[in-house]
């Protein structure tokens, strides 16, 4: 339960909510090299880091992997496609160094927050936030590409 | 990944030694981009680029490496890279970064190679 307060997605969320997400959570060991998902696959599940790296990547032209992130803080999550339509992870995760993850199903996640819609607001209200913060990083990135470019084009 | 970017400048002979902590981002622009400033300021014309084996660098960072690369070869200035992990060499290479910046194993190596090169 512990774990699952220091991840972004559930911040707010009262003990009570906390217990009925641990019930529905199964700890896992992954190894170096194992994927947790990959992209384009149907989002199955959500992904919480208790210890260990994984890395998230996105396949570039199917020839090279390009890094998006690494997930190394205990409470780091991955997977959030399992609670957006149309359920299909944008990115493959692996892991870089051996990990003991948590592992939350999409079906039973869902059905808690159909059961319980303040812990479903709160989540997709989290989600929302952070996904603001990776929108501004991407944009930030587009930014100095296009720089870039205008630097060789503007000598 | 929230580790900030900082950079400290060192000089070995003739060049600027970019002594870089923690993971590069896009976010990290602004740190890179005064890092070259005051390196080029100095009148720097070699760079190395100090990674340590733990250093993150993400698609975002990658674009801000390219557009130093970019500026060192507008401004003539040779520019290298050290330290960096086996997983981001081959990132490097397959991205193309290294037609335009060596990559040695360490500082070491790299300086004893480009001390020498006008």
């Amino acid at each position: 339960m512990e774990l699952l307060s220091l991840c972004y997605i559930f911040k707010g969320l009262s003990t009570s909510q906390f217990r009925r997400l641990s019930e529905i959570t199964k700890e896992e060991h992954i190894q170096k090299g194992e994927f947790l998902m990959h992209e384009g696959q149907k989002a199955e599940a959500l992904f919480i880091i208790k210890e260990g790296e994984v890395e998230l990547l996105t396949s570039v032209n199917d020839t090279f992997e390009l890094p998006i992130t690494i997930l190394r803080n205990p409470g780091d999550c991955t997977g959030t496609s399992s609670i957006v339509a149309p359920y299909v992870y944008s990115l493959s995760a692996r892991c870089v160094k051996a990990a003991q993850i948590f592992i939350i199903k999409q079906i039973a996640l869902e059905k808690l927050m159909q059961e319980d819609h303040k812990l479903g607001c709160v989540m997709m209200k989290n989600l929302a936030q952070h996904l603001l913060g990776r929108l501004k990083e991407t944009r930030q990135e587009l930014k100095i590409h296009f720089k870039t470019i205008f630097q060789s084009i503007h000598p | 990944m929230n580790q900030e970017t900082e950079i400290n400048l060192e000089k070995e002979g003739d060049i600027t030694v970019f002594d870089i902590q923690r993971d590069v981002t896009a976010f990290s622009e602004s740190v890179f981009s005064k890092a070259y400033q005051d390196a080029d300021n100095q009148g720097t014309k070699k760079i190395l680029l100090k990674f340590y084996e733990d250093a993150y660098i993400n698609s975002g960072g990658i674009a801000i490496l390219i557009q130093l690369l970019a500026k060192t070869r507008k401004n003539n200035q040779l520019i290298c890279i050290a330290g960096l992990s086996s997983h981001f060499k081959k990132i490097f290479n397959m991205v193309g970064i290294t037609k335009f910046a060596k990559i040695y194993n360490t500082v070491y190596e790299a300086v004893a190679v480009i001390a020498g090169e006008s």
